[in-house]
């Protein structure tokens, strides 16, 4: 503590910090407003939108918008390279687009001077700043020697190690952390103060892992210029090299069909049926599967146009969902499984690992976008279907004139994204949890290893 | 009643280089043995070894009985250890390092008036004792040093070359302590190239050579002339 350098380089950081989530926070708060505007916009478009047809008012859609969780001005992960607007209209589910954020390599996010890169990624380089030198440093001095004459148990020298630094980082973290729960105190979003609480101990992890690996580096090199180099490598290897080849890796493994490939093969599917079913005898059983489910089996030939019409277009709507499932649900089957191939990577590297848990618990990873999406569209399907039953029930002779009003729009229920909570996060995050938890322990084995090893002179 | 010091055919070979023979030396409380020899006869080697700082390829190092390569923590529970130079931490007062090696050594029990009065017996002032070591002398270092074995209560103590390159009046305060450490009853091991102070203070003399303990004597039998023909006939063939 009474070394100047140490708080030249904690105050840098810990105002970056600060800076980073006083920033955030602002960023985070106007995005939040602007959705929470558009959103009141786009439902005023849809309630306002005149008398029509029912089913022209499918067609007609409605703009649907992700809120910002809480905590993305912690963690913005993914968000910046992911869309946050879908229009939800009869017949057409908007198709994924291409996504540049798994590609991102780390040096990327410097740029964006989040909370989360000032800690995952400047936050290990100040502690390797101030613990290369812990153990050469004092073999180098002499100091050493003396503490080796003493007696004392070497893991507890370790222990006092990492206790100094754990001071030195909790002086610095702490005013963070209390800003960071300070600014939640008026968050709205229930179960973000969990989030939060959860991140806490995967950062302390984290920091924790990169603690004893700067230990072990120190007791290990055959001096302290040798332990720098060693964990700047680290450093590198761990925090750009092995992220980039990470994602290289998961996009060679499980390859992911480009927009137009896809848009083009559900256009396909659509226009004539899926393999095995020709799209008109597919249309044909949902539509009877219909009419025996509201009660008018067998009785077409007594039933009016418009009802028909309504049911027949509910059926379009419901092969439409099929061919949806079929070729987007093995989409997001495949990112899913990229997804697993990073979180696996994990095993090469600690900063993967907190990069993945960091953005899920911050709400702003691909498995929320994909929640987004799942709820957007099961919303779209139930108010498709709204239309076309309104239509089914009640145009009668009118069939394609008749129109609905004001009153039908209002009893569509505004779209609200219901955020998962932190145990659904956690059993996505398994894996990365998983690895995070096999480097501490590994990493704290090593330091004790290499404490009791360790030549004195 | 058991050796302070014992070493039984202690031997160190790195790879073929052979850094100490097969020593055979014992050392009695109260005692204070001088180990002369030039640089590289394997002084150092035999300290480090009592140390635990290296193992032996062969024999044993023993304190108290106590085998050093399997009792690695208990042996140095009764030893001190005092190098050329005392490096201690320069951020922290000559009081504070003290009470930090002290505690690592298990004696929590002394308080900062017993550590200050040990310091004085040491020979540093309550002034300096309060100043940060950034600012001591050599001299001062080893004071804090020798402070070190007293608030220990250590049993044996190893030096290796502790007074050189220290004014003639520090080394003989140096001296002094050492003295008094001896009349307590510490059995005291000093690898050392003044044979002046050997004399002095040793109650024997050992020379060594090329890893072999060639000569070892009483040094009250000896004029300092006696030991200093006896050490450059030894050093000559």
């Amino acid at each position: 503590m009474r070394d100047g350098r140490f708080r030249l380089a904690g105050t840098l950081v810990l105002l970056l910090l600060l800076a980073a989530l006083v920033f955030g926070w602002r960023q985070a708060a106007a995005v939040q407003q602007e959705r929470t505007a558009a959103q009141a916009i786009a439902r005023a478009a849809w309630t306002s939108q005149g008398d029509k047809n029912p089913h022209i008012a499918a067609h007609y859609g409605m703009y649907v918008f992700k809120p910002s969780g809480t905590l993305a001005f912690l963690d913005p992960g993914a968000d910046p390279y992911l869309g946050v607007t879908l229009k939800l209209q009869a017949h057409e589910q908007e198709l994924p687009q291409d996504s540049a954020a798994q590609d991102a390599t780390a040096i990327d996010r410097f740029g964006q001077l989040s909370a989360a890169a000032v800690l995952q990624l400047l936050v290990p380089l100040l502690i390797i700043a101030l613990g290369f030198a812990m153990w050469s440093g004092e073999r180098e001095r002499g100091t050493l020697r003396l503490l080796a004459a003493t007696g004392v148990k070497p893991p507890r020298l370790l222990a006092g190690k990492v206790l100094g630094l754990t001071v030195a980082l909790a002086l610095l973290l702490l005013p963070a952390v209390a800003l960071a729960a300070v600014t939640l105190v008026a968050g709205v979003e229930s179960g973000a103060g969990l989030r939060l609480a959860a991140l806490v101990p995967v950062y302390t992890a984290y920091f924790g892992v990169v603690v004893a690996v700067t230990l072990v580096a120190s007791a290990l090199a055959p001096s302290s210029r040798a332990a720098l180099v060693a964990l700047v490598g680290f450093w590198c290897a761990t925090a750009l090299i092995v992220p980039r080849a990470a994602s290289d890796l998961a996009a060679r493994v499980v390859p992911l069909p480009t927009t137009a490939q896809l848009t083009e093969t559900v256009h396909e599917a659509i226009a004539k049926g899926l393999p095995g079913q020709p799209r008109e005898d597919r249309i044909e059983t949902l539509s009877k599967a219909l009419l025996k489910r509201h009660g008018f089996e067998g009785a077409e030939t007594m039933m009016d146009d418009a009802l028909l019409q309504g049911i027949e277009l509910q059926a379009e709507a419901d092969f439409e969902n099929e061919v949806f499932d079929h070729h987007l649900g093995a989409l997001m089957a495949r990112m899913d499984r990229q997804e697993q191939v990073a979180q696996w990577a994990a095993a090469l590297s600690p900063f993967l690992a907190i990069r993945s848990l960091s953005m899920a618990l911050a709400g702003t990873d691909f498995a929320h976008h994909r929640a987004f999406q799942h709820q957007a569209e099961a919303f779209r399907r139930g108010l498709v279907q709204a239309m076309n039953d309104d239509f089914a029930k009640n145009a009668g002779a009118a069939g394609w004139d008749y129109k609905a009003n004001r009153k039908l729009w209002q009893q569509a229920k505004p779209f609200s994204f219901q955020v998962p909570g932190v145990a659904w996060v956690l059993a996505e995050q398994r894996v990365a949890a998983g690895m995070l938890a096999l480097w501490l322990l590994a990493a704290t084995a090593a330091a004790v290893w290499a404490a009791r090893r360790m030549r004195v002179t | 009643m058991a050796a302070v010091l014992e070493a039984i055919a202690l031997r160190k070979a790195y790879g073929d280089v052979v850094a100490l023979h097969g020593l055979d030396l014992r050392i009695e409380a109260g005692e204070v043995f001088c180990l002369l020899g030039a640089n590289g006869a394997g002084k150092t080697t035999t300290i480090q070894l009592f140390l635990g700082f290296i193992a032996p390829t062969s024999g044993s190092a023993r304190i108290l009985d106590l085998d050093v390569a399997t009792h690695a923590l208990e042996t140095k529970r009764h030893i001190a250890y005092i190098p050329e130079n005392v490096m201690l931490y320069p951020n922290l007062t000559g009081l504070e390092n003290l009470e930090f090696f002290t505690t690592l050594a298990g004696r929590k029990d002394l308080g900062a008036k017993a550590l200050a009065d040990t310091l004085l017996r040491a020979g540093l002032s309550v002034e300096a004792a309060g100043r940060r070591v950034g600012t001591y002398s050599k001299g001062m270092r080893q004071k804090v040093g020798i402070a070190m074995a007293m608030a220990k209560g250590a049993r044996a103590l190893l030096l290796d070359e502790p007074t050189s390159g220290l004014d003639p009046k520090g080394s003989n305060e140096f001296s002094r302590l050492l003295e008094t450490m001896s009349a307590d009853g510490v059995g005291i091991l000093m690898a050392t190239h003044d044979i002046f102070r050997s004399k002095e203070i040793g109650t024997r003399v050992g020379i060594m050579k090329h890893g072999v303990l060639v000569a070892c004597m009483a040094t009250r039998d000896l004029s300092h002339a006696d030991l200093e023909r006896i050490y450059l006939e030894h050093m000559h063939d």
